[in-house]
């Protein structure tokens, strides 16, 4: 299993200037989505941290898990990064190139350009997850409660902020 | 069966076909354009057909050559889009490209949905229960296809390309072969189809020409019988006027020679000296002056029928008062009728307007139909005159003159005839009732010619009533003094 460094955690909540908890009127929840097929509904926090680290490779029924990332950059993905695994994009990269060459991680994540291509590749794919702005998902994917919560919810853990708009 | 007969020197001889004389009769009758209409209305009735039916052919054509294209079409769509939806699963294993591999899929996947809408139209569109099965078949193992084809795509996105490749190999393969024979079969039913459709439109293009050829043979029978039936009509005509001059020349002789032979007679007796004494001398003079009387007269319809003929006769219309008229031409026949043993009942109405015609014209006419009743009135020996206004519709009225007899009256039939020149009908003439067949004709004539008419009613065995219908003169000057002249005999100009 691959550790967390405490230092490393530090570093990144430094990097990361955003202050979501304080500010969620202007934030968008990010759902994680999952194939139709798939009978999981819910997720722990922590499931979820393993899954993205790729320390957890398969869901209950036995299928592989295949992890689905946005191109490195997106907003979503700095999200997922600093909220779910803790990390920077380096530190993510790190993590994963160590754990392919240890061979405690077996597949490296899928990197989708779109949100489009993210809905088909899970919608293809019966053991993929991924995250969609709660705006971009339909009905071509499931979406996953967190903690038995929806991203609905105000208490919703994942959240992303909104584009900013210059005042003139 | 022959009839025959002469004309001089000439031998005139037909065959007889009853019902196409009979029909001949009839067109000689009311003219061959008639039968020219018909045959042209049988003409067009043909030729709507021949029209319908090249339609249908070309409809039947139309119908094959679109289906066909649309059938070659549909089968060639399903067997594209098949092969799309497999390349395009292929292709996602050339790639490591996440976005690349999507892609792929959503072209599969797009694909597959035409295959699938292609093979319910194929199912919707089956007419014969083996294509139903075929495409109940094909619907099943396009199913099995695609759900390999799932898994193959889930490997590929997933990235495992072995696993994808065994997946293909060893499910996909003969999965996309069974429908790739299916679609084969699918393609040789409808080439069967199409043979089969092929092979009845020759047959229906066949039926169509042996159609065409029997209308055409139709028409071509119709013209030749349409042209025969106006010839032997006319020809019919031509015999029978032939007929009836011969008969009237005939007629005419026996009418000339009766006379003639008394005259003979009477002019020998005066030069032999057979006859003495005044009372004998008078008994001869009124017989020469009778049949010299009769004689005339007989010239005269002869001449003024000729008149009529070639439209020579010019009748002088005018107003004239009748009643006058009717007691001077009475008074002309009294000596006539008397002979005969007949008696005249005048029925003439008071307050008559005066009519519009020629005077001599109406004294032809009348004399004619008081000859005629004269002539077949039968034992009850009674005339009845009758001049009287009739009222037509809107308010016009016409003046008719009617000379009704009690005698042997004439047959429906020959009602029609009568008004024919030289007709005599041969009831008569087995009776030896002499006539020439000019009277009522001429009658007709002068009665039209003055804008009247002549009509008749007759009843077999009961008598039969000729009617003079004559305008009434409006606004015209009466001659006063018709009471006193004498009509002048019709001159031939």
């Amino acid at each position: 299993m691959v550790i967390w460094p405490q230092a490393e955690a530090a570093r990144v909540s430094e990097e990361w200037p955003h202050s979501l908890e304080a500010d969620t009127d202007q934030t968008e929840p990010l759902a994680v989505v999952i194939n139709r097929m798939n009978s999981v509904t819910n997720l722990s926090f922590d499931e979820l941290h393993r899954i993205f680290l790729g320390s957890r490779v398969h869901w209950s029924d036995g299928r592989r898990i295949t992890l689905v990332m946005r191109d490195p950059g997106e907003p979503e993905r700095k999200t997922i990064l600093h909220d779910v695994c803790g990390m920077n994009e380096n530190q993510f990269k790190i993590h994963f190139v160590q754990g392919l060459f240890t061979g405690e991680i077996l597949v490296s994540p899928k990197i989708l350009s779109t949100p489009a291509g993210v809905r088909k590749f899970i919608f293809n794919v019966p053991g993929a997850i991924g995250y969609l702005r709660l705006s971009e998902v339909d009905d071509s994917v499931k979406v996953v409660l967190i903690d038995e919560l929806s991203p609905d919810d105000r208490r919703y853990r994942l959240r992303m902020p909104l584009p900013s708009v210059k005042s003139e | 069966m022959n009839y025959q007969f002469k004309t001089g020197s000439r031998r005139w001889a037909m065959k007889r076909f009853p019902l196409l004389d009979r029909l001949a009769v009839v067109i000689s009758r009311y003219n061959s354009t008639l039968l020219l209409i018909m045959a042209f209305g049988g003409v067009a009735l043909i030729a709507v057909l021949v029209i319908r039916d090249l339609s249908a052919a070309n409809a039947e054509a139309r119908q094959m050559y679109s289906g066909t294209v649309h059938g070659l079409q549909r089968i060639g769509e399903l067997q594209y889009f098949a092969q799309e939806t497999r390349r395009a699963t292929l292709y996602a294993l050339t790639t490591e490209d996440s976005n690349l591999q999507v892609e792929y899929a959503d072209q599969s996947r797009d694909a597959d949905q035409r295959v699938k809408d292609g093979i319910a139209e194929y199912g919707r569109q089956a007419s014969h229960p083996e294509e139903t099965a075929l495409a109940d078949r094909l619907k099943n193992d396009w199913v099995d296809y695609l759900k390999i084809r799932d898994d193959v795509l889930a490997s590929i996105l997933e990235g495992s390309t072995g696993e994808a490749v065994n997946l293909d190999l060893h499910g996909g393969v003969p999965a996309f072969d069974r429908v790739r024979q299916d679609l084969g079969e699918a393609k040789r039913l409808y080439d069967l189809e199409a043979s089969r459709r092929e092979a009845n439109l020759i047959a229906s293009g066949r039926r169509a020409s042996f159609r065409l050829v029997g209308i055409l043979c139709l028409t071509f029978l119709l013209s030749i019988a349409t042209v025969w039936v106006i010839q032997r009509s006319r020809m019919w005509s031509t015999i029978e006027l032939a007929r009836m001059e011969m008969e009237f020349v005939t007629s005419v002789s026996h009418e000339l020679r009766t006379p003639l032979a008394v005259l003979s007679s009477a002019a020998d007796n005066l030069a032999d000296g057979l006859v003495e004494g005044k009372e004998a001398t008078r008994k001869y003079g009124g017989i020469l002056q009778h049949q010299s009387r009769n004689m005339r007269e007989l010239v005269d319809q002869i001449l003024i029928f000729a008149s009529t003929e070639d439209g020579k006769r010019r009748y002088n219309l005018q107003s004239l008062e009748v009643a006058p008229l009717i007691g001077v031409i009475v008074a002309d026949c009294a000596r006539l009728i008397k002979d005969a043993g007949f008696a005249i009942d005048q029925r003439i109405d008071s307050d008559l307007p005066c009519a519009w015609g020629d005077r001599a014209g109406i004294a032809q006419c009348l004399r004619n139909l008081i000859g005629n009743a004269v002539k077949y009135g039968g034992s009850e020996r009674r005339i009845v005159l009758r001049a009287y206004i009739e009222s037509l519709h809107q308010s016009d009225q016409e003046l008719r003159i009617s000379v009704a007899d009690r005698g042997i009256g004439i047959d429906s039939s020959e009602l029609t005839h009568i008004f024919d020149p030289f007709y005599r009908s041969p009831r008569v003439q087995a009776a030896q009732i002499h006539g020439t067949g000019l009277g009522l004709s001429l009658a007709k004539r002068i009665a039209e010619s003055m804008g009247g008419r002549l009509s008749v009613v007759s009843e077999l065995a009961a008598g039969s009533t000729f009617t003079l219908h004559l305008q009434i003169a409006k606004g015209q000057e009466t001659q006063k003094d018709a009471t006193v002249s004498r009509p002048s005999p019709i001159t031939i100009q």
